[in-house]
């Protein structure tokens, strides 16, 4: 029950949140940005037809009743329409969703997968070569601009070695999507039984998907070695080696589930980073998520797509966070009392 | 002397042993060597170019387009002709004075409020926490790209515009920071002898604090040297032209598709320096500030 009331609280603080960061992008983006109006009149345009324009766009109310009117539709879920694609920008934020989810989770499997497992490695050998390789590659993942990194990976696997599909987004040029279902082309291929596609789809996904996940393994590696270095000093792992158990036993049983609090925690993080992180790696492989209609929005002053990308990533960046904690109570049984 | 005034009330006899005196301090390790001798080398490199770089590193045509590296152009020209290492070495002032100075502005103004923050508590606390947790739900870069396409390009803006997404994080750490101090010995002692509360908060909590702080804001210039990369890398806030490393690892993408690696791979050799020195020295000052990770 306790559980179930945690939830319910964070859950209306999410609330706030939101009205704030709808409040400030509101404000950022009008009064400090360019005038739409200038992008869609002609140079020759009169004055009259500017204003007719800025009516249209809606932005020839004051400024606190163009605010209100769009706290009023926000309300009905409605986040306004983008001046640039012309459709209503909850539509065009959903359509693209599944692009950005599919690659970040690949990108989030690839880096747990990856990255706790080097992480212990490095923690047991502490101060041995495979240490020092470890926090050499953590250290570089860090360090390194992910758009760099897809880059290399671009110029080595795809134009030196012809390996991998060049960066054209979600599948090959001319290829037609399956009949959408989920969004996620890897499912509703499999849905549609169609394995060649299939096989193309996960084909794209392999150079973005390694490229966040290499990110992603950096920070996961390097908490957990952390987490384990201090558990397999502890107390408690000294008398697990006392009664005699196994190596494998002591680091995984013992040592490992007590690391794993700090990696659970910086999840949520690493979640973020993949929505903000979003906009530069599908700028790189074409991908047709999020990120690109973010950028779009801010080449185009679109007010009303700007507005909705951001309300929707810090909502999610929330979402994320909420999840961790729950994770959490559901790992350690101290949270629970 | 306020010091000794407290002392003189103190009966020595009813106090524990003094501890002995600090140990020396502990040896330099290897990242803080690392870190700080990079930080130096780009920061002579900047220096440097500013009297000399083997050719300008802002005309065109010093050579043919995409010379591969050479004796002539040692890492090799870019599309426009220009000579890539005199602009990786132009770029040195742009990365590393932006990043320098965006952290040092979010460093001081964050450290300010988050010590009155933390100090104070009450309603002060309550505003400012709450206005940080609102700011924290933005990603990071993606607040940057939002404001810098607001406020307009310049290197001025862009530094400002990363010291404001810098600051909630320095706010939360001193607060924290001076809110796990507020009640020690020391804060007591300097409390009782007639210390204002400002000096109390500004004097001696925070002082104490800047182990922490210094650490954090050293891993913090790694991420706002990214972040500076990212947006020239999206063309946001600075002339293309600029030889800002992001901006450059944007010109060779074309280049890369051809097979020419050369033009987007050095810059992003450079940002990994920077970046690196900047991690590097701030594992080193956790390990000296933070008695659990000095094993």
């Amino acid at each position: 029950m306790a559980l179930a009331r945690m939830i319910l609280q964070r859950l209306l603080w999410v609330l706030p949140v939101a009205f704030g960061v709808v409040t400030i992008t509101f404000f950022a983006a009008r009064v400090l940005g360019g005038d739409p109006t200038e992008l869609y009149a002609p140079p020759e345009a009169t004055d009259e037809l500017r204003a007719q324009i800025r009516a249209q766009l809606g932005l020839a109310d004051p400024l606190w009743k163009q605010y209100l009117a769009y706290l009023a539709a926000l309300a009905r879920f409605d986040f306004g329409t983008s001046f640039t694609t012309g459709e209503s920008v909850g539509a065009d934020l959903s359509a693209r969703l599944p692009a950005t989810l599919e690659l970040g989770l690949v990108g989030l499997v690839i880096g747990i997968l990856a990255g706790i497992p080097l992480g212990v490695l490095a923690a047991v050998n502490r101060e041995r070569w495979p240490d020092f390789l470890v926090r050499g590659v953590t250290l570089s993942g860090m360090a390194l601009p992910q758009f760099w990194i897809g880059l290399v990976l671009i110029s080595i696997f795809f134009v030196q070695l012809r390996l991998l599909p060049g960066p054209v987004g979600r599948l090959p040029i001319g290829v037609a999507p399956p009949p959408p279902v989920t969004g996620f082309l890897l499912l509703d291929a499999a849905f549609a039984g169609d394995w060649v596609l299939w096989r193309m789809a996960a084909m794209q996904l392999v150079l973005p998907g390694v490229t966040l996940g290499l990110t992603t393994l950096a920070t996961v590696a390097r908490v957990t070695r952390a987490a384990m270095v201090e558990a397999l000093q502890s107390d408690y792992i000294r008398t697990a080696i006392a009664m005699g158990h196994g190596r494998g036993m002591v680091w995984f049983r013992y040592g490992l589930r007590n690391a794993l609090l700090p990696v659970v925690t910086l999840l949520g993080g690493v979640a973020g980073h993949i929505f903000g992180g979003a906009v530069l790696l599908e700028s790189i492989f074409g991908w047709p998520g999020l990120g690109q209609y973010a950028l779009q929005a801010i080449d185009h002053s679109d007010f009303a797509a700007l507005q909705g990308f951001v309300l929707y990533a810090s909502l999610l960046y929330v979402l994320a966070f909420l999840l961790v904690d729950i994770l959490y109570l559901l790992i350690d049984p101290r949270m629970r009392a | 002397m306020k010091r000794s005034a407290a002392d003189a009330t103190l009966d020595p006899a009813a106090l524990p042993a003094a501890p002995p005196a600090r140990r020396r301090r502990a040896p330099a390790s290897w990242s803080l060597r690392i870190g700080a001798g990079l930080l130096l080398f780009y920061a002579g490199v900047a220096l440097l170019s500013l009297v000399w770089t083997p050719y300008d590193p802002l005309a065109p045509g010093m050579g043919d387009g995409y010379l591969p590296p050479s004796r002539e152009f040692l890492l090799g020209t870019d599309r426009l002709g220009a000579d890539i290492l005199s602009r990786l070495m132009a770029g040195a002032r742009y990365d590393l004075g932006i990043t320098l100075v965006a952290v040092a502005i979010a460093l001081s103004i964050g450290s300010a409020l988050g010590t009155i923050a933390g100090y104070f508590g009450g309603v002060v606390d309550t505003v400012i926490s709450r206005l940080v947790e609102v700011f924290q739900a933005f990603p990071g870069l993606l607040f940057a790209m939002l404001i810098v396409q607001a406020v307009g390009p310049g290197v001025p803006n862009i530094i400002l515009v990363l010291s404001f997404i810098g600051i909630p994080d320095y706010l939360r750490l001193a607060r924290a920071e001076i809110r796990s101090r507020r009640a020690w010995p020391y804060a007591e002692a300097a409390r009782m002898v007639g210390n204002t509360p400002w000096l109390v908060a500004f004097r001696h909590l925070l002082p104490n604090s800047a182990g922490p702080l210094l650490a954090f804001t050293s891993i913090n210039a790694a991420f706002v040297a990214l972040v500076t990369a990212s947006l020239g890398f999206l063309g946001l806030g600075l002339d293309p032209n600029t030889p800002e490393w992001g901006s450059m690892i944007a010109r060779g993408q074309d280049g890369v598709m051809t097979g020419e690696w050369w033009v987007s791979f050095f810059p992003g050799l450079a940002i990994l320096g920077l970046t690196g020195a900047f991690y590097l020295l701030g594992d080193a000052l956790s390990d000296l500030t933070d008695p659990r990770r000095r094993r």
